[in-house]
């Protein structure tokens, strides 16, 4: 379906949540917006009676004042010249003593606005409480009330303050609250009122549902334009401005806009914009705020480019930016949706004696072998499949503008719900490995199989100082060869993982260890036929696979000989750009320098020698030649290095070898 | 069926532009092919004032992908300004047209011989189109290869039905209309096992007119007929 039919769907599915208020984790408010209302902050609230008369007034600060106000297409867009919304406004609109206390104003504001209000008062959407509103505003009286009741100051010539300045003799007294909650001058105040009735629970009038209904129709009547609509195909009134601000509230950026006076956009065949397309006005709205509503709710926002991802049937859905981590947590939440986490806590044992040390948790046991992580990761995705939803449809959406004033969709995709469900597990169980890097959400050190977030991608290609428009550019990238079919990773991404990966001497060593996974994950999945693994793979004769093995037993072998308390980095670590480079002549040196330590350890060593001896049996001699390593020397590095470690792990279970050995992984393992 | 010719056009971008997002000037593309558009390569693999071509299915062969790119249009000043457009990834389409003669064009009669028109328009197809073949717009270039309409593996085989909304299906210019009027015509695309079956332009419903027009005159100083264009291309072998 188009992007806007689309969304006008969406908006019409979830039309109970039109109007409500919900607050996001970091405590922001966002709601979907009803056709024909925008949201504004207010900053006093003043309070009326059924018949038009003042009762009393507040000041509201940022949180309190997020206001649903009506809203015609003409005021959406309004820039410097005074076009009023139709209920509440600023002073300079509602207040008809404004000139008396502010100055001399540009048009006529306050007459344009009663003009306005008295028009849907007059007409047959009238409502009892829009009527005491306008009774109210008609005596003009506003500022003056606001001033008697001590919300606005007035200075000695009976003019508004422009800050608060007090004077000497009142010194002590507290700056007013309206200075706190205003970033200029008092007569920029938004302005909303509420208007009690006796036997009316809601005396808001921005949360009244009839209210804001009784405006839609009579905004609706009051267009008279009539054209074919591009979304429906119906004929209905149609919109002349479209929707900005749809990523965040200062974004000027449109999606629908027209601008033929300096571009070749649509003249030729046309001469209008409204030639070249039209679009209705409900269809519009319903479209734009459905995607203001969506990208509040569970957008990711990078630097200005906007990523959502929503269901039509179920809005949450599984992201494909997460790594599996936190694919799985998030499926766990789902589960358990109202057991009691804390209960959980106080009893995990682990769990203090982990708090202070930074040392990495045990794996859990079946985590390692792929069957059981696959396991893992159907579980995960399963949880979002649901019974009779199989024509259930998923939309994939990238925003983005490439100079103020326009955006674009950068991505779209429409995908069958169950389809988008394989392919991410797909993505999960093809583009996997090993990670230690992430902590989970009770902020342990943990150790997970999967494919890694893409935003990790894209520090471990681009290093961690990677601007946001690098990983913006990298998660575009990326997202097409999570969700379509068939398409392989970019060569540079893995190519540059693969060379940062082979440097860590430039790198701390947890920042190493979490590029190298990553790296490994990357090229697990360009090689995704030859079905590689975490476990050590003793069958294949793949050159670089062969000489990463090599590399990793020099390591494991220096480091076990150096003793743990020498932090200095091995020959084979040190060697290993190198080694990526010219691996026949740099295995030489690596192995002249090994000497010494096979020395040192003695018959400790033999282990180690007979199994380097077995791996370069196993390369074909015609293979030992400087020929650049490919990416796979990193999966034989790690998985050897993780078979040489977890192996000893197993030896001391049994409880036969020396506990130095087990040190060793952990100095491995620390992060 | 008679006068009918069976291609596959693919190429590695297409760019049917939703007229929507044309507008601003950040072109996003339509899911499937316009009518027009389709039509519009059909013309260009073999065209005449005398024939009117109708597509009447279209076949989505590969799944639907889109990416973005980064452009610098031009602007009426000379200046330049930055857009990012989103285009189709790696199409292919299998299409099924028709022509029929061009009943407002009485002054070509002469030209209409059916069993030529056919022939030099299987023969176009064969050789790829006599002008080139673009999708959408001029920068996606595109290549045509005779096929066997519904040959092979696609995408959307399995998939029942694909509901694309509202699309423009197409423009009515006035040699084809008989009126002096440009007009757009608007219609609900739907696919069925990954074939799209058009409207006749004449059967749509939805119609805007967007202005006025007249048609070109052709004669016999400007165009050259098609027994002339047989003969130098068949030289008078037998072509059935």
């Amino acid at each position: 379906m188009s992007w806007l039919a689309n969304l006008t769907q969406t908006y019409n599915n979830n039309i109970l949540s039109v109007g409500r208020f919900e607050t996001k984790k970091n405590g922001r408010e966002y709601a979907l917006i009803p056709v024909s209302h925008t949201t504004q902050t207010a900053h006093i609230e003043v309070h009326l009676d059924g018949k038009g008369n003042f009762s009393t007034a507040y000041v509201r600060d940022k949180v309190e004042g997020s206001t649903i106000i009506p809203c015609t297409e003409a005021a959406a867009s309004r820039t410097s010249a005074p076009v009023p919304y139709p209920l509440f406004d600023k002073l300079l609109y509602v207040a008809g003593d404004f000139v008396q206390f502010c100055g001399d104003v540009k048009g006529t504001p306050y007459e344009d606005y009663l003009a306005q209000l008295k028009a849907w008062c007059d007409s047959s959407y009238s409502h009892e409480k829009v009527q005491s509103v306008y009774e109210y505003v008609r005596k003009g009286t506003l500022i003056a009330d606001l001033v008697a009741e001590g919300i606005l100051h007035v200075d000695e010539q009976g003019k508004l303050r422009d800050k608060w300045a007090p004077a000497p003799s009142q010194e002590a007294s507290e700056k007013p609250p309206i200075f706190n909650v205003l970033a200029s001058d008092q007569s920029s105040a938004f302005v909303r009122f509420a208007v009690n009735i006796p036997g009316d629970p809601e005396a808001r009038l921005w949360r009244d549902i009839e209210v804001q209904q009784l405006f839609v129709q009579f905004y609706e009547s009051s267009l008279v334009d009539m054209d074919i609509c591009y979304v429906t195909g119906e004929i209905l009134p149609v919109a002349d401005k479209h929707t900005s601000r749809i990523r965040h509230s200062g974004d000027k950026s449109k999606l629908i806009s027209a601008n033929d006076s300096v571009g070749f956009t649509y003249r030729g065949r046309f001469r209008t914009s409204r030639e070249a397309a039209s679009v209705s006005y409900m269809a519009s709205q319903k479209g734009h705020n459905a995607l203001k509503w969506l990208i509040d709710r569970q957008g990711i926002t990078i630097d200005g480019k906007v990523f959502v991802v929503w269901g039509n049937q179920r809005l949450d859905l599984p992201e494909p930016h997460q790594d599996a981590l936190e694919l799985r947590e998030a499926a766990q939440e789902l589960e358990d949706y109202d057991e009691d986490r804390e209960f959980e806590e106080d009893f995990d044992v682990d769990a203090y004696g982990d708090n202070s040390s930074n040392s990495g948790n045990p794996a859990p046991a079946g985590d390692t072998t792929s069957k059981a992580f696959a396991r893992e990761i159907k579980k995960a995705i399963d949880g979002y499949r649901y019974d009779g939803e199989h024509y259930a449809h998923i939309t994939i959406m990238v925003l983005d503008a490439a100079t103020p004033g326009r955006m674009s969709i950068t991505y779209y995709q429409d995908l069958n719900h169950e389809d988008y469900l394989d392919r991410l597990e797909k993505w999960h169980t093809s583009c996997y490995w090993q990670h230690r890097y992430r902590k989970d959400k009770d902020n342990h050190w943990t150790t997970f199989t999967g494919a890694p977030a893409t935003r990790d991608i894209a520090f471990a290609a681009y290093g961690p100082r990677a601007s946001d428009k690098l990983v913006k550019g990298l998660m575009e990238r990326i997202l097409p060869c999570i969700i379509e079919v068939g398409r392989e990773l970019p060569r540079d991404i893995v190519r540059s993982a693969v060379q940062r990966a082979s440097n860590p001497v430039g790198m701390e060593t947890w920042e190493w260890e979490k590029t190298l996974s990553i790296a490994c994950a990357l090229v697990n999945k360009e090689n995704e036929k030859e079905g590689f693994d975490v476990g050590l793979n003793t069958e294949t004769t793949d050159r670089s696979y062969l000489f990463g093995r090599m590399l990793a037993i020099a390591d494991v072998l220096e480091r076990r000989a150096l003793g743990r308390e020498e932090k200095r980095a091995s020959n084979a670590i040190r060697y290993m750009n190198a080694f990526a480079q010219r691996p026949g002549r740099t295995w030489s040196i690596i192995q002249s320098n090994l000497q010494p330590y096979q020395a040192k350890m003695g018959t400790d060593a033999r282990y180690y020698n007979s199994l380097l001896d077995e791996v370069g049996a196993m390369l074909n001699l015609e293979d030992y030649t400087d020929k650049p390593l490919t990416g796979l020397y990193l999966l034989g590095f790690y998985s050897q290095r993780n078979d040489l470690y977890t192996s000893k792990k197993a030896k001391e279970a049994t409880g036969t070898s020396d506990t130095q050995q087990g040190e060793d992984n952990d100095t491995q393992e620390e992060n | 069926m008679r006068n009918q010719i069976e291609f596959k056009v693919y190429g590695n971008y297409a760019l049917f532009t939703d007229p929507m997002t044309k507008l601003g000037g950040e072109k996003f593309s339509y899911q499937v092919p316009t009518y027009q558009a389709l039509k519009g390569i059909v013309e260009s693999i073999y065209w005449k004032p005398t024939i009117i071509w109708f597509v009447d299915e279209v076949r989505i062969v590969k799944p639907i992908q889109t990416e973005s790119k980064g452009m610098r249009p031009i602007e009426y000043n000379g200046g330049n300004t930055l857009a990012y457009y989103t285009y189709l990834k790696d199409v292919c389409y299998q299409v099924k047209a028709h022509f029929r003669f061009n009943p407002h064009r009485e002054d070509l009669a002469y030209d209409r011989n059916e069993h030529k028109h056919h022939n030099i328009a299987k023969r176009a197809v064969n050789v790829g189109g006599r002008r080139d073949i673009f999708l959408g717009t001029r920068e996606c270039q595109a290549y045509v290869e005779p096929c066997l309409f519904g040959e092979g593996e696609g995408a959307y085989d399995k998939v029942p039905e694909i509901d694309f909304g509202t699309m423009v299906h197409g423009m009515n210019y006035p040699d084809e209309t008989g009126r002096n009027e440009r007009e757009v015509r608007l219609w609900r695309a739907k696919m069925y096992n990954g074939i799209i079956r058009f409207d006749r332009p004449e059967e749509c419903t939805l119609v805007r007119s967007i202005g006025e027009g007249t048609s070109k005159a052709f004669h016999t100083d400007n165009m050259k007929s098609v027994d002339e264009l047989h003969d130098e291309w068949f030289e008078g072998r037998d072509t059935v």
